[in-house]
C-alpha cells in the first residue's frame, strides 16, 4: 500500500508554484550576479559606500560589499530573497489546512485519512520538501552563477546562504500551517505569521541599530538566519534553531487541530 | 440486534444557538433510516457529530458500537460518508479523485467503483471544475459506496440529482441493505426517502419530534392534491370525506389536503369526469402539525 498519499499529492499540486517561483528566484539571481563585473570595476565604488548611513551599512553589511560574497548578501541575502520565500512558505502553509478547510475539500480526507495527526504530518512534510525544493533551485542558480561569472564563492559558503534562508521561510510556513491547523482559516493562518515575521525582523534591524536591543536579537529568527552573511564560511547554531522552532509550533498545534470542529 | 448508530442526549450548541437540543436516537442494524428536518433543523450538525467532525457539547454518539469522537479513526475506517456540502479537488478528473481517496483507503474496491460509476452514469475522465452540480454529486457518492462498508452516512445525497439518478441512487442504497450494510441518509423532504426507508426521524429546530417506521408516517403524512375536471365539481363531495381538509374550488380546479389514503379521494373524483391529479407531498411543517394535531387528541 501506498504509505504517503497525501504526502505525494500535495508535492504534485505545488509542481506549477514551484516551477513558477523557482523560475523568478534564479532570474533574480542571475540578473544580479551579471551586475557584479559592473559594480567590481567601478572606480568609486569605496567612497560611495562610505558614503552611505551607518544604519544601511550595518543592516547591508555594506563593509564587504566589495567581495562577490558581500555583495550577493547586500543585494539579494538580506532582504529580497528572505522576503520572497518567506511569501512563497507563508502561503502554502496557510493553504494546506485552513485552505482545504475554507474549500470544503477537508472533511472527506479527514474521514478517509488514518487519522487526522497523519494528515497534518505528511501536510508538513510535502511544506517542507516544497520549500526545499525552493532552496534547492536557488543554490543551484548561486552555484552556476558564481562559476560562470567567475565570482569563486565557495560551495559552502552558498551552501551556508541557502540554508540560512530556507529554513527561515520553513519556518514561519509552519508557523502558518499550524495557525492554519488551528483555526481552520486561511487569513488568519497568513495573517498572524506575516506579522510575527514582521515583528522578528524588525526585531532583527533594531537588535543591530540600538543597543538595548541586543541582548534580545538572538531570540529573531532573523538574526539566526542572516547575521554573519548568510552567505559566508560561518555556521552557527541559528539554522538548527529555526527548524526545531518551526517543528515545536507545529506539534504545539497538533493537539488542538485533532480535537477541535472542522468548519463547515 | 445491536443499533448501528445510537444518539444518547447528543446536543450541540454554537455560541447562543441551540444546533441540536438532547437527541435520543437508536438506528436498526441493516435498515434504511431517514433523518428528515427543515432547513436548519439540525441535520447536518448530527451527521458532523457522528462522523467525528464536530464534539457534542453534551451527550455522545456511539457508531457502529464505537464512541464517535473517542474512536473516530476506526468509525472513519468502516463508514461510508457523503457530507452535506460534498467537494471534490476541481483541479482533479472524477476518476483521479477517486483513485486518490482509494489509495488513501486501505479497503476500496475497484470493482465496486466501476459498477457505481457506470451505474450513476458519470464520466470519470472530466475534470470536475467542468461538472454540473448533480455530476459532482455522482463522484461524493461514489466515493462514499465504493469501499463497501458497513454503515453509510449519507447528507442529502440525493441534492443536485436529476429524478432518473434519484432512482438510481435508491436502488444502490437499497442493494446496499441487502447486502447487509446500514444507510443513515438526510432529507428534508418526505419524497426522497419514501420509497427506501424502514423508518423516519423527524427534526425540527433541534429536536427529535417523530422517530415512526414509514408506513404509519404515510398513513399520518399530508398531500397536496389538485383535481382538475372537464366541468365545475361541487366542494360538497369532498368536504365529508374523512382526512380531508381545507377544500377550496376554483373554477374547473378543487385543492384539498387529505392525511393518509388517497383511495376515497380518487373514488369520489373518478365519476366527476377528473381530467388531471396533481398530488405532492406537504412539506415536512405541515406534516408535523398533523402529528402535533393527532398527538394531542
Ligand atoms: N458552525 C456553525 N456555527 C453557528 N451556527 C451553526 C453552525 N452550524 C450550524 N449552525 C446552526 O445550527 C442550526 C442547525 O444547522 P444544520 O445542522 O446545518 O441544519 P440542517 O442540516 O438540518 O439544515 C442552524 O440554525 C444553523 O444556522
Ligand atoms: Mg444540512
Amino acid at each position: 500500500m501506498n504509505r504517503f498519499v497525501i504526502f505525494t499529492k500535495t508535492i504534485r499540486d505545488q509542481r506549477r508554484g514551484i516551477f513558477a517561483w523557482g523560475i523568478s528566484i534564479a532570474a533574480l539571481v542571475v540578473v544580479m550576479a551579471l551586475m557584479w563585473p559592473t559594480v567590481r570595476d567601478m572606480p568609486d565604488l569605496k567612497r560611495l559606500l562610505s558614503n552611505y548611513p551607518e544604519a544601511l551599512r550595518k543592516i547591508f553589511k555594506i563593509d564587504t560589499y566589495g567581495t562577490p560574497a558581500g555583495y550577493l548578501n547586500a543585494e539579494l541575502f538580506s532582504l529580497i530573497l528572505p522576503a520572497v520565500f518567506l511569501v512563497f512558505s507563508i502561503g502554502r502553509g496557510a493553504r494546506l489546512i485552513a485552505g482545504e478547510e475554507e474549500d470544503h475539500t477537508l472533511d472527506v480526507l479527514l474521514c478517509a485519512a488514518p487519522s487526522r495527526s497523519r494528515v497534518a504530518f505528511e501536510k508538513a512534510a510535502a511544506l517542507v520538501v516544497t520549500v526545499g525544493a525552493l532552496g534547492g533551485i536557488l543554490f543551484m542558480t548561486m552555484l552556476l552563477s558564481s562559476w560562470a561569472i567567475d565570482m569563486r564563492l565557495a560551495i559552502g559558503d552558498i551552501a551556508r546562504g541557502t540554508i540560512a534562508v530556507t529554513a527561515l521561510s520553513i519556518e514561519f510556513g509552519l508557523l502558518a500551517l499550524a495557525v492554519g491547523a488551528i483555526s481552520g482559516r486561511r487569513s488568519t493562518a497568513a495573517g498572524i505569521s506575516t506579522l510575527i515575521a514582521a515583528a522578528a525582523f524588525v526585531l532583527y534591524l533594531l537588535g543591530q541599530l540600538i543597543t538595548a536591543f541586543e541582548p534580545w536579537r538572538g531570540l529573531s529568527p532573523f538574526t539566526q538566519a542572516l547575521d554573519h552573511g548568510p552567505l559566508g564560511p560561518e555556521w552557527s547554531i541559528g539554522t538548527i534553531a529555526m527548524c526545531a522552532c518551526g517543528a515545536a509550533v507545529f506539534a504545539a498545534a497538533l493537539p488542538r487541530f485533532t480535537r477541535r470542529d472542522i468548519r463547515t | 440486534m445491536t443499533a448501528a448508530i445510537t444518539t444518547v442526549g447528543l446536543s450541540k450548541q454554537f455560541g447562543s444557538t441551540i444546533a441540536l437540543d438532547h437527541l435520543d436516537l437508536a438506528v436498526p442494524t441493516g435498515s434504511v433510516f431517514g433523518f428528515l428536518g427543515p432547513n436548519g433543523a439540525g441535520k447536518t450538525t448530527t451527521i458532523r457529530m457522528l462522523m467525528g467532525l464536530a464534539r457534542p457539547s453534551t451527550g455522545y454518539a456511539t457508531v457502529l458500537g464505537l464512541d464517535a469522537t473517542r474512536d473516530r479513526d476506526e468509525v472513519h475506517r468502516r463508514v461510508g460518508y457523503l457530507p452535506g456540502d460534498f467537494t471534490a479537488y476541481a483541479d482533479l478528473t472524477g476518476g483521479e479523485y477517486l483513485d486518490y481517496l482509494g489509495r488513501l483507503r486501505a479497503d476500496a474496491d475497484p470493482r465496486r467503483r466501476e459498477e457505481l460509476v457506470d451505474r450513476l452514469e458519470l464520466d470519470v475522465s472530466r475534470t470536475i471544475r467542468t461538472l454540473s452540480r448533480g455530476n459532482r454529486q455522482k463522484v461524493g457518492l461514489v466515493q462514499a459506496f465504493m469501499h463497501n462498508p458497513d454503515l453509510l452516512v449519507l447528507d442529502e445525497p440525493t441534492s443536485g440529482l436529476d429524478p432518473l439518478m434519484q432512482r438510481q441512487f435508491r436502488e444502490i442504497a437499497s442493494a446496499a441493505r441487502a447486502a447487509g450494510s446500514t444507510v443513515f441518509l438526510s432529507s428534508h423532504v418526505l419524497g426522497e426517502v419514501e420509497e427506501i426507508a424502514d423508518t423516519v426521524a423527524i427534526v425540527k429546530e433541534g429536536r427529535l419530534v417523530v422517530v415512526d417506521a414509514l408506513e404509519h408516517l404515510k398513513e399520518r403524512a399530508r398531500r397536496h392534491i389538485e383535481l382538475t375536471f372537464r366541468d365545475p365539481p361541487p366542494a360538497s363531495t369532498f368536504d365529508s370525506i374523512p382526512g380531508v381538509r381545507d377544500v377550496t374550488v376554483l373554477d374547473h380546479t378543487i385543492r384539498l389536503v387529505i392525511e393518509g389514503s388517497m383511495e376515497a379521494v380518487f373514488r369520489a373524483a373518478a365519476p366527476l369526469g377528473v381530467e388531471n391529479v396533481v398530488a405532492d407531498h406537504a412539506p415536512l411543517d405541515e406534516i408535523l402539525i398533523g402529528y402535533y394535531e393527532s398527538d394531542s387528541s
